[in-house]
């Protein structure tokens, strides 16, 4: 099956003009599949993590969202211990008007506003609810042990 | 059979001629347990049951159960034919091919198994049993409900045979096997393998710590079988010679896939470690991943939607536009299709998603009259890039929508902050926003 335009428009785009503290890189035997990394936001607990995620393009993409998981272990109240993201943006909200690049820009803007109210990882949802800085610390010494 | 026997049969002779310590041993049809009757009395230990007898020398009402089950096997094959991994004497059918295993040399003997009391509490059983299993039938059908019964007298019986017998045994040899034991239960026979057979051997007794990694494994292997049919994974794992050996879990696996209604449920149904527990979820989360989003627009409206043709200030501020969805560049005089929030794209682009999800891929707001995503009561109305209210003039039939643009904003819509948090970004130059 022949890549349509729109992944390659994407990965070029990607490669031409990529977002600050974001990478996302497709490997060479199947362009649908990306390496991708995340910087942790600033004034996060994340800051100066650098997070591996994998993002797969699906065959009916962009009228499915992109499949997105972090690689990288991360301590936040959305991204489950597999790495699955809770975002609606991944889910019910996807729209084909949103592409790789924003998708990503979200998860990042998802990593400085963790929310526990609706949570993927549930316990580690009521940790940030019960005790958000000892929560907070939590998250900063994870990525420091794994988000290098 | 004769349900009555049991309790209208008259008292057991006493042999004279036979050892003094003679006792009665029972034998429980419904289970095929045994046990002796001045321990246990009448009704049977192991199920309960009262339709259980007297076993006597020239009465022994475990001949009829030996017959019998060889006629279900000629009536019910699949009765024999549950997955011999969970059921390791599943397909212990010793006198299924009795009848066309000619060259068989100890087949005389199969026929001739002993069963002899040679002391209080000590017995002893010869016999030479084949286990033959045809690859082709292996895992054609699940346990049903009658053979539920006999499947699981064979999981109390490999139990305890397990638990009581017999050293290892080199099952190479083809020669009979004796053994004796302390208590009668399950000790009917040693099953003797034979090397011609099936290289599992589920005589010897496996280790009795459950390999952990072993079962996760199994049950991973029914987890990503979830949806084929049962018997294909589970012919396949019959068919592994690495398979581990018998351990009493595994039967007890059986127990539990045998409860399911017909046998027919997965065992996917359940999950037993972690990694299975989060496949589930992730085939849930996929399969819901969409379910909130809005359903699909009618094709009607679909079709009713406005088309037009690309005109100068429909383009950016660089002059140059592009379908967001197919991200082509869209130039002067093309046709694309409007929505009524005035977003407008390839017509082939919006119809593929309208058909799926009623939303405006910028906006969110629905095209047919109906969609809640298009009530009208949001007093900031779609967002709308700077050129809609230009888009709108051209367009006086969707009037009525154009009042709801805000020309220069890029708000989201009014009511949705919670259920549409994303501020879809229609102003960025690659979204050419007419």
């Amino acid at each position: 099956m022949s890549l349509p335009k729109r992944i390659i428009k994407e990965t070029e785009r990607l490669m031409a003009d990529p977002v600050p503290g974001i990478s996302a890189v497709p490997h060479e035997d199947n362009l649908r599949y990306f390496d991708v990394t995340i910087e942790g936001p600033s004034q996060s607990p994340y800051e100066k993590g650098i997070f591996q995620l994998e993002l797969f393009l699906p065959d009916d993409y962009p009228m499915t969202p992109p499949k997105i998981r972090f690689l990288t272990k991360i301590y936040h109240p959305n991204i489950d211990r597999l790495g699955r993201i809770c975002l609606d943006v991944l889910k019910s909200n996807w729209s084909p008007a949103l592409q790789i690049r924003t998708i990503l820009l979200s998860i990042q803007a998802l990593l400085g506003a963790p929310n526990p109210d609706d949570p993927l990882a549930n316990d580690v949802a009521q940790d940030w609810k019960k005790d958000e800085k000892g929560a907070i610390e939590t998250a900063r010494q994870w990525t420091q042990q794994y988000a290098k | 059979m004769e349900q009555s026997r049991a309790h209208s049969q008259p008292p057991p002779r006493v042999p004279a001629a036979q050892t003094p310590a003679r006792r009665d041993t029972m034998f429980c049809h419904k289970c095929q347990d045994e046990w002796y009757r001045d321990e246990h009395g009448l009704t049977c230990p192991a199920c309960g049951s009262d339709f259980t007898e007297i076993v006597e020398e020239d009465n022994d009402p475990r001949d009829v159960h030996i017959h019998d089950h060889s006629d279900d096997t000629e009536s019910m094959p699949d009765l024999e034919e549950a997955p011999a991994h969970l059921n390791p004497f599943a397909h212990h059918n010793p006198w299924r091919d009795a009848g066309h295993d000619a060259d068989d040399p100890e087949e005389t003997d199969i026929s001739q198994l002993r069963y002899q009391q040679v002391a209080p509490g000590r017995f002893t059983v010869t016999g030479t049993v084949y286990r033959t299993m045809s690859p082709s039938g292996a895992g054609r059908g699940n346990p049903n409900v009658g053979g539920f019964a006999s499947m699981l007298n064979n999981i109390i019986g490999a139990q305890i045979g397990q638990m009581h017998t017999v050293p290892p045994q080199n099952d190479e040899a083809e020669r009979q096997q004796s053994g004796s034991g302390t208590t009668p239960a399950g000790h009917r026979f040693h099953y003797q393998a034979n090397a011609r057979l099936f290289p599992r051997d589920a005589n010897h007794a496996g280790p009795q710590i459950e390999p952990v990694d072993e079962m996760s494994n199994v049950l991973a292997g029914l987890m990503a079988a979830f949806g084929e049919p049962p018997g294909g994974p589970r012919a396949a794992q019959n068919h592994d010679p690495y398979a581990p050996p018998a351990h009493p879990l595994n039967p007890l696996l059986a127990m539990l896939t045998g409860f399911m209604p017909g046998g027919n449920a997965a065992a996917g149904d359940f999950v037993y470690s972690q990694e299975a527990l989060d496949r589930v979820i992730s085939q849930l989360m996929e399969q819901t991943s969409t379910s909130n989003a809005p359903g699909p627009a009618p094709q009607s409206d679909i079709d009713a939607l406005p088309r037009k043709h690309v005109s100068m200030d429909m383009l950016g501020p660089e002059g140059r536009a592009e379908c967001s969805i197919c991200m082509d560049e869209v130039n002067i005089g093309e046709e694309v299709t409007e929505l009524p929030c005035h977003h407008w794209f390839h017509h082939g682009c919006v119809a593929m998603w309208l058909a799926e999800h009623d939303t405006c891929p910028h906006c969110r707001q629905g095209i047919s009259e109906h969609s809640e995503n298009a009530g009208g009561t949001t007093a900031g109305g779609a967002a709308t890039a700077s050129h809609g209210a230009a888009t709108a003039t051209q367009n006086p039939q969707n009037a009525n929508t154009g009042s709801r643009s805000m020309p220069g904003a890029f708000d989201v819509e009014g009511d949705g902050s919670l259920d549409h948090p994303f501020v879809v970004p229609s102003a960025s130059p690659e979204q050419r926003r007419g």
